[in-house]
C-alpha cells in the first residue's frame, strides 16, 4: 500500500515535471505576452459575443459622431468617444 | 463595437484592442496590468515588436523578469502604435474600475493619444465619469445610449424564442409582454 502511494506520487511528480517542462520550453513569445499582462480580455469578449443580439444598438454606428471618429483620417477629429448610459442599457453589447 | 471595428479593419494595417473593466479584481486592475493587456493585444499581430522583446530581455537579466514600469509601458506603447496606420482602443465599463485606477488609466491614455493622430479611444461607462474623462482629455465626444423601442422588441423576441419552457406561456401572455415592456421601458 505504502509503495503504491509512493508510486502514484511519483507518477504525479513526473506528470508535473512534464507540465513544467512543456511550459519552460514554451515559446519565448508566450513568455513575453504573459510578462506583459496576465489579463486575457479576449476571453470576456468571447462571452459577450455569445450573449449578443447583433441587430441591437446598430443605430449608433450610423451617427455622425461615430462615423467621424472611426473613419476620418486627418488629425481634426476628437480621438475619444464616450458612450454613456445607465447600468443595463447594453453598453457592453454594442456590436 | 470591437467586432464592428474589426470587420472594418480586416486586411488593413489597423489594430483593434479591447479591455473590460468589470469582473476585474482590485489587484488585477493595476494600471500596468491593464495597459499591459492592451500592449499584449497589439503585440499578437505577428512578430513581437523589437522594443518589447528588448525590454523583456533586460527585465529578465535585471531582476528575474520583473514587470514593466508604467513610464516604459507608455513609451513602448507609443512606438508600437506609431508603427501601425491606426489603432482603436475600446475600454468597456470604465466606471467599474476604482477611481484611482481609472484616473491612472485615463492619464496614461491621454499621454499616448497626445501627439498621435492615429489612435482612437472608445470608452463606455455610466454618465457620472464624464467629468473625470474631461479632466484628463479636456474634450470628449459623447453618445448617450438608451435602447430604442426596436432594440427592446428584438431583445424580447430573442429571449422568448430561447424560453426553455415555451408551452408554459399562452399567446395572450406573450402579446402582453411584447406590448407592456417596450412601453414601460421607453418611458424610463
Amino acid at each position: 500500500m505504502a509503495t503504491g502511494n509512493v508510486n502514484s506520487f511519483n507518477v504525479l511528480t513526473n506528470h508535473n515535471n512534464i507540465v513544467n517542462f512543456i511550459t519552460e520550453i514554451d515559446t519565448e513569445e508566450h513568455q513575453i505576452l504573459q510578462w506583459l499582462s496576465p489579463l486575457e480580455p479576449q476571453r470576456r469578449h468571447q462571452a459577450v459575443r455569445t450573449g449578443r443580439l447583433d441587430s441591437i444598438g446598430n443605430w449608433i454606428l450610423e451617427t455622425t459622431q461615430f462615423r467621424e471618429w472611426s473613419d476620418r483620417e486627418d488629425g481634426y477629429v476628437e480621438p475619444l468617444l464616450f458612450c454613456c448610459g445607465s447600468p443595463g442599457v447594453g453598453k457592453t453589447y454594442l456590436r | 463595437m470591437i467586432d464592428r471595428l474589426c470587420d472594418q479593419a480586416e486586411g488593413k494595417d489597423i489594430a483593434v484592442v479591447g479591455l473590460y473593466c468589470d469582473f476585474l479584481s482590485h489587484q488585477e486592475q493595476s494600471i500596468t496590468n491593464m495597459l499591459g493587456a492592451i500592449l499584449k493585444q497589439l503585440s499578437r499581430r505577428g512578430e513581437i515588436p523589437k522594443d518589447i522583446r528588448e525590454a523583456f530581455q533586460k527585465a529578465r537579466e535585471e531582476f528575474g523578469g520583473r514587470g514593466l514600469q508604467l513610464s516604459d509601458l507608455v513609451e513602448i506603447m507609443k512606438k508600437v502604435i506609431a508603427s501601425l496606420s491606426r489603432v482603436f482602443i475600446c475600454i468597456d465599463a470604465l466606471d467599474e474600475s476604482t477611481p484611482q485606477h481609472r484616473q491612472e488609466l485615463l492619464q496614461s491614455l491621454q499621454e499616448i493619444v497626445r501627439g498621435s493622430r492615429n489612435t482612437r479611444i472608445f470608452l463606455t461607462g455610466r454618465p457620472h465619469i464624464e467629468d473625470e474623462i474631461m479632466g484628463s482629455f479636456g474634450k470628449v465626444v459623447r453618445i448617450p445610449l438608451s435602447p430604442t423601442r426596436d432594440d427592446i422588441e428584438s431583445y424580447l423576441e430573442m429571449k422568448l424564442s430561447r424560453d426553455t419552457d415555451p408551452y408554459a406561456m399562452d399567446d395572450e401572455l406573450r402579446a402582453d409582454i411584447m406590448r407592456v415592456i417596450p412601453e414601460k421601458t421607453s418611458k424610463m
